[in-house]
């Protein structure tokens, strides 16, 4: 367990040693900061109209859940570039030589990791959750909504991550480790739209469905936890971690 | 306690290792040599656990590296040949992170980490950022990753590498110094430092170990004639011809360099031959009237046993 924290903690601190860490905070709190204000003075507007012209008044729980769709949106371009570099710079610079030759398995190497991309994208997480709680304190919303929310996109960011750092493990280029990361997760996005016309329907469309993380991270946005969608979430993770564990044995073989 | 049985290992179409065994006893140094793309860097590689072979094993302190990984790595220390640094960390922080990596126990720590920092004379730049520092101190710092653990086996590849002459006596030095109590295989392609601080040696040529043993024995056993030096006056070429002729003469050449007018003969003769043959040769020297200047035996240099080795 202590190997899987030294790992950690020296991946964590190699992000806010270079410009990287600094960089992602930066544009994630940047672009959700604009993001909700947009939405704020959206929802102010459409309140007054609702309130001079009639008809339904936007709900406080639907300005948060559009702010986390936009969340689940921003973090297909951050995630590949929090996950890129946990493998790839290290093959590339041959300092993965030194977790190798070192008393330490390969689980360990790959947990380290994972944990620190999951530290670092927590503290993105905490730091933009000023948000919803600006909502807190000068609204009411339900924040039962807030709470389920903030706990399926972390779920959603941590398989996300393992599947970043998978692709990162197989390729000693950053870039490409950077693409197909984003174009994987992209197309996780997409694949419950996608479904009908590559299926025609039937049991194929209900699994393509399922493997798209979209109504998945729904349900949490209604203010629902339940457990398949609990099991899914850690599934998948599950799934890429052991993965990126073979691949990292594999190195041995290629 | 290095063990390696029967490795091979192929790239593709190429063969890289070819049946390649060898063992280091405890408390030695002992050299791998070979040319670039012998195959050292692969069998060392296997060795430490970072490459796969196709067949054979390889065995550190008794643990076999592929059956007991962590047990073998606990007692292992490898240098490899691209220095496996974190350029954003200060040289402090990188030592101190190898040393957690292998397990040194906590209240151990920094007396670890300062005694390895002063043996390889890297105190005054500590807090600098590896990534700051010219090659020679990068390797430094590599080899003290390799040593913060006090390893019993030391697995060094190329460790002199990109030094300036000070700093590879130094190395050197060290390396000495950490014999006896570690086991150490160096591997180089530099001749005269494999002869100078290591007790055995290990040749190996496209993927095959063709000669291994002590410098004394290398040299004996390849040499299997002696090589003289004869230096005349004048008219080297008729002088030449004259000591072909003799008996027990196996080759004779010109030597390329000459010195003055005084020209030089590079001749060979079986050990097996009469120990008179190099009487007979300075009789014909002076008989023919050639100005006898000088008659040497030359010592068998480890480039000699090296060329005659991978031939």
């Amino acid at each position: 367990m202590s190997v899987i924290l030294t790992i950690a903690k020296r991946d964590l601190k190699a992000y806010f040693v270079s410009p990287k860490g600094g960089a992602i905070l930066f544009f994630f709190l940047i672009f959700m900061g604009s993001f909700f204000q947009n939405f704020v003075a959206s929802y102010v507007e459409y309140q007054q109209r609702a309130a001079s012209m009639g008809g339904q008044a936007p709900t406080l729980e639907q300005l948060i859940r559009a702010f986390f769709y936009n969340f689940n949106f921003i973090m297909i371009l951050v995630i590949p570039a929090v996950t890129m570099a946990l493998f790839s710079e290290d093959k590339r610079n041959g300092s993965l030589r030194l977790l190798q030759t070192a008393p330490v398995s390969a689980a360990q190497i790959v947990l380290g990791k994972f944990m620190a991309a999951v530290s670092i994208m927590t503290i993105v997480l905490v730091a933009s959750s000023v948000y919803p709680l600006y909502l807190v304190k000068y609204g009411n919303p339900d924040t039962a909504i807030i709470g389920t929310s903030l706990l399926g996109i972390f779920l959603l960011m941590t398989s996300q991550l393992a599947f970043g750092l998978w692709v990162s493990s197989l390729t000693s280029n950053q870039f490409l480790a950077f693409l197909f990361t984003m174009f994987g997760l992209f197309l996780l996005l997409v694949l419950n739209w996608l479904a009908p016309s590559l299926t025609g329907g039937g049991i194929a469309e209900k699994i393509i469905k399922y493997i798209a993380s979209t109504d998945h991270l729904d349900v949490f946005l209604k203010g629902m936890i339940s457990v398949s969608n609990l099991t899914y979430f850690l599934c998948f993770t599950g799934l890429f971690l052991f993965l990126t564990n073979v691949s990292l044995d594999s190195e041995r073989w290629r | 306690m290095i063990e390696v049985k029967g490795l091979s290992k192929r790239y593709g179409q190429l063969q890289a290792l070819n049946d390649v065994s060898f063992t280091v006893e405890k408390g030695q140094i002992v050299g791998f040599l070979g040319a670039n793309g012998a195959g050292k860097t692969t069998t060392m590689d296997i060795l430490c656990g970072c490459s796969g072979a196709d067949g054979g094993s390889a065995k550190i302190a008794g643990f076999d590296i592929t059956e007991q990984p962590i047990e073998a790595k606990k007692r292992l220390g490898y240098l490899p040949d691209v220095p496996p640094l974190h350029t954003e960390m200060t040289v402090e922080d990188f030592v101190t992170y190898a040393a957690k990596l292998h397990k040194v126990p906590l209240n151990a720590l920094s007396a670890r980490v300062n005694d390895t920092l002063q043996r390889l004379s890297l105190m005054e730049v500590r807090s600098r950022l590896v990534g700051n520092l010219s090659k020679g101190y990068r390797q430094r710092v590599a080899l003290a990753q390799a040593i913060v653990h006090d390893p019993e086996v030391l697995v060094l590849d190329e460790p002199t590498e990109g030094l300036d002459p000070g700093q590879i006596v130094q190395i050197r030095e060290l390396i000495r110094s950490l014999a006896g109590k570690h086991t150490i295989l160096l591997s180089s392609h530099i001749l005269s430092e494999v002869q100078n601080t290591c007790d055995r040696i290990i040749i190996i040529n496209k993927g095959r170990i063709v000669a291994q043993g002590t410098y004394t024995e290398l040299t004996r056993n390849l040499a299997a004639e002696s090589t003289f030096r004869l230096r005349v006056a004048r008219d080297a070429g008729n002088a030449l011809v004259k000591i072909k002729n003799l008996p027990g003469v196996v080759h004779a050449k010109l030597e390329e360099s000459q010195l003055g007018d005084i020209q030089a003969i590079e001749f060979g003769m079986e050990s097996s031959a009469k120990e008179n043959t190099p009487e007979e040769v300075t009789k014909a020297v002076i008989e023919g009237g050639f100005g006898f200047r000088e008659l040497s035996r030359k010592n068998k240099t480890l480039e000699d046993v090296f060329f005659q080795a991978t031939r």
